[in-house]
């Protein structure tokens, strides 16, 4: 019967297009940049409590709020250091804490206060990578007090000094304000960057990174 | 082995259209969902961490790789195989293809149940499509139960066919 043959050929080609609709569509909404992130408020100015990389006269200032137990976080932070090595006169860098602290990681504050409590002894940054390099060992460590003294022995730090910081008030202080800070903004993800004091949505490759940073030393504003 | 021989011989009976195109619906959404995650893994995002889920920490885990495929693609031809397996009864009417289309919704069931088990003690973070692809798949599993209880078809003595 052709009649019914060609029913049934309908029948599977609508199946096909159903499907392939499904996919197409979920191509084409997920192509579309994200807007969300753009609207956030202007990080306060560079001071000299920050944690800063690059010359302070270079024309693009990357401020990233950020969180040493967050997966993404790792994945930037090759690529900020390849951007810093790159373009070592038009970028200064800016780490500031955004620890996602007590959900959903537990080990991030505790891991701020060892870059910060490093930083007491001029090592804010060997702390930084680390931190960055060994993530996967300590992020579910129900105590990271041991392993971070160990980092802290390795960079050479006075471990006696580093492990009363690592408990002090100050240090606690000093990451609660960056993230009361970042709070303020309307972060609520990390990484979080901007550049030049406007939050950007988080580049895919290094290229569009470096493009962002290029742009921006340029004087362009998108 | 009780329960597989008993698969073997088990017939079913026609199912309503209504309920066959309520378990394509289910499979179509659980497609979706892995669908969206398969993209997401081959486009390379980054999904960045957020306050509200640990979506990032079970998506960048080892457990999202069987043999370097994401597990969202298994997910998403899991899926669509079930869709086709009942378009297929759909279009035949042939229950031995009924039969067997929701015989593996137990893969689903059991292949969830782990990442359910890896997600709430291993990597104790949750991901939210995850999640919805766990009540999909369980879903189907409860649905297909349902056909081989209602529209099963046991032989009797006189070898007529009697519907349960």
């Amino acid at each position: 019967m052709p009649g019914m043959n060609t029913k049934r050929i309908i029948f599977w080609l609508g199946f096909v297009v159903v499907f392939g609709l499904i996919i197409w569509g979920l191509v084409v909404a997920m192509n579309k940049p994200p807007v969300m992130g753009l609207n956030l408020g202007a990080p306060a100015p560079v001071t000299e409590a920050d944690h800063v990389r690059g010359s302070a006269d270079a024309p693009v200032t990357l401020i990233e709020y950020s969180d040493f137990q967050c997966p993404a976080c790792a994945i930037y932070y090759p690529l900020v250091e390849r951007l810093l090595s790159e373009s070592t006169t038009t970028v200064r860098f800016v780490y500031r804490h955004y620890p996602l602290y007590p959900q959903p990681h537990k080990n991030a504050f505790i891991a701020s206060q060892a870059a910060e409590a490093a930083g007491l002894q001029g090592k804010f940054w060997e702390m930084y990578q680390l931190l960055f390099d060994n993530q996967k060992s300590w992020e579910n460590l129900p105590n990271t007090e041991s392993v971070f003294e160990g980092y802290a022995t390795r960079i050479g730090l006075n471990t006696e000094a580093f492990k009363k910081d690592l408990a002090s008030d100050s240090v606690k202080k000093r990451v609660q304000r960056d993230r009361d800070e970042g709070i303020s903004l309307g972060v609520n993800s990390t990484p979080t960057f901007f550049v030049n004091g406007k939050a950007i949505v988080n580049p895919q490759s290094y290229e569009a990174f470096k493009k962002i940073i290029d742009d921006a030393a340029r004087g362009d504003s998108n | 082995m009780k329960h597989l021989r008993k698969l073997l011989t088990t017939r079913l009976a026609a199912i309503p259209t209504s309920f066959a195109v309520g378990i394509l619906i289910v499979a179509v959404l659980g497609f979706v969902d892995a669908a969206y995650l398969t993209i997401e893994h081959y486009k390379g995002v980054i999904p960045p961490c957020s306050v509200v889920s640990g979506c990032e920490t079970v998506l960048t885990s080892s457990y999202s790789l069987i043999l370097g495929m994401p597990v969202s693609l298994l997910g998403a031809l899991y899926y669509l195989v079930i869709a086709i397996g009942i378009f297929a009864y759909m279009d035949t009417k042939k229950t031995e293809i009924l039969k067997w289309t929701l015989f593996l919704t137990i893969f689903g069931l059991l292949m969830s149940l782990w990442f359910l088990v890896v997600q709430a003690f291993i990597l104790k973070a949750w991901c939210i499509y995850c999640l919805g692809s766990a009540v999909t798949s369980i879903a189907l599993f409860v649905l297909a139960n349902i056909v081989f209880k209602k529209y099963m078809i046991t032989e009797t003595v006189d070898n007529t066919a009697v519907l349960q």
